[in-house]
């Protein structure tokens, strides 16, 4: 746990120092909220309602994209990664530590990004703010456990910006659907779906675990 | 008890550390970096690693430290059957060829991070400790990007003697630092094999450093690996004469 504590301390002072991360993933969903705006105007019929957590959830996704990509960038600075794998305690706990640093992230940029696509959309959170937000964050968690895992694998490829997206994305699926099944849900005033909150609970779940127990081989050169 | 109270409950045991490698090589796809090799090296010794750039040095510090696994042989580092991965990790301390510092952090907090990943108590006062000991003390609020070439080595050198290793693995470890640095480094190195058995392996182009803390020498071209007499270690002049018999002879053979 020491490990876990002080990866997450470390990853949360650069980032306020530099909010490089931050910054990138807030004005990048925010564009993407405005572009969709642009794209599709509010409308007040079936198929533009029904069309809205998906959006909502696009915007989510390439914002975390975007900071995941750079939660291992800042390692390769000074060789910092091997720094990190010569720690004598189990490597899952490095895993956490940078995973719980990104939700973190991207559960601040999702709760701006929300209001924004709230005030553009005409989409009233307040009364489902609770679970919305507890949807949320099982939706984060999820792309967080699997984009730091992902980033991980990446960084010391060639091309890892672009590998991150395509490692990550296809196993986000499971995840993505959950999360847009369920906002759509509490958009149309419905009670949770059983089967949503299942998935994403399942696949949070299942992804820690793999992600936990193979971080220690992915660290090795 | 946690794996690094594990790995610490280990070292209180055994405080002194020996290291033994059979026939670890390691390839990279088809280039082979390291041919098979042996070495050992018992507590409060020394080994320096010579050769040309791209011989295979700085793989085979990085196998040592368990950063890589090698493709064939066996590494082990302590008696009886050797350390686990994460108690290796706890005995070893390692200056490789970048800082591993981060440069938004200042000296004290990347010090400070180095303690917590170690598992170590009382992380301000043993930062603090280990800037002084590296002349570092009136840097300590410094961020490491603000910091000169050799001030930054110096950090990695801080770093690396955190947690008191008991194996050193040092990859130019006097590279950037001036010649007064240098020389307290030796004499710290000295003081620690001498009083807590710490051995060191060091892969480096300075001579002089060399002779005057090693008691073994091997030479590493194209991953071939020979090793010096100990007489080659009288002085520097002896052991560039040495390694560049030996060099010349493995370029021949490889």
């Amino acid at each position: 746990m020491n490990v876990l504590r002080a990866v997450l301390w470390k990853d949360l002072l650069i980032e306020w120092r530099s909010r490089e991360r931050s910054v990138a993933m807030l004005v990048f969903a925010l564009l993407v909220v405005v572009i969709l705006y642009l794209a599709a105007p509010p409308a007040d019929t079936p198929e533009a309602r029904a069309a809205l957590p998906g959006m909502l959830w696009v915007a989510y996704i390439f914002a975390a994209v975007l900071g995941l990509n750079r939660a291992f960038a800042l390692e390769l600075d000074e060789d910092a990664l091997t720094g990190l794998a010569l720690a004598p305690a189990d490597r899952g706990f490095i895993f956490l530590g940078k995973t719980l640093a990104s939700f973190v992230l991207l559960l601040g940029v999702q709760a701006v990004t929300a209001l924004a696509f709230g005030l553009a959309f005409g989409v009233n959170f307040a009364p489902v703010a609770l679970p919305f937000a507890g949807v949320a964050a099982l939706g984060a968690l999820g792309i967080c456990v699997v984009g730091t895992f992902c980033s991980a694998m990446a960084i010391r490829t060639r091309y890892r910006e672009a590998m991150l997206p395509l490692l990550m994305l296809p196993l986000l699926l499971p995840i993505l659907l959950g999360a847009v099944r369920a906002t759509d849900a509490l958009l149309n005033g419905e009670a949770l779906p059983g089967l949503a909150l299942q998935l994403l609970l399942v696949s949070d779940g299942v992804f820690t675990i793999v992600c936990y127990l193979g971080f220690d081989a992915v660290l090795d050169e | 008890m946690s794996s690094a109270d594990n790995a610490r409950a280990s070292q209180a045991a055994t405080p002194a550390l020996s290291l033994r490698a059979r026939g670890i090589s390691r390839r990279f796809g088809a280039r082979v970096a390291l041919h098979p090799l042996d070495m050992e090296l018992s507590a409060g010794g020394a080994l320096a690693v010579l050769g040309p750039n791209g011989a295979g040095k700085s793989t085979l510090l990085r196998l040592l430290a368990g950063l890589m696994r090698p493709t064939s042989g066996v590494i082990e580092i302590g008696d009886g059957g050797g350390l686990n991965r994460v108690a290796r990790r706890a005995a070893i301390g390692l200056v490789g060829h970048e800082s591993f510092n981060y440069r938004a952090l200042t000296l004290r907090e990347n010090l400070e991070l180095a303690a917590r990943l170690h598992g170590l108590a009382d992380v301000r006062a043993r930062a603090g400790q280990s800037l002084a000991k590296l002349g570092l003390a009136g840097f300590a609020e410094r961020r490491v990007a603000d910091l000169s070439h050799g001030l930054q080595r110096r950090l990695a050198i801080a770093r690396a003697l955190l947690h008191e290793p008991r194996l050193l693995l040092l990859d130019e470890p006097t590279s950037g630092l001036d010649p007064r640095a240098a020389a307290r480094l030796g004499e710290h190195l000295r003081e620690r094999a001498t009083t807590t058995g710490a051995a060191c392996v060091l892969v480096t182009h300075d001579l002089n450093f060399a002779a005057a803390l090693s008691q073994q020498a091997l030479v590493l071209v194209r991953g071939h690996a020979c090793a010096l007499p100990e007489a080659a270690l009288a002085d520097a002049a002896t052991l560039a004469q040495a390694c560049s018999a030996a060099v010349a002879r493995l370029e021949a053979a490889a």
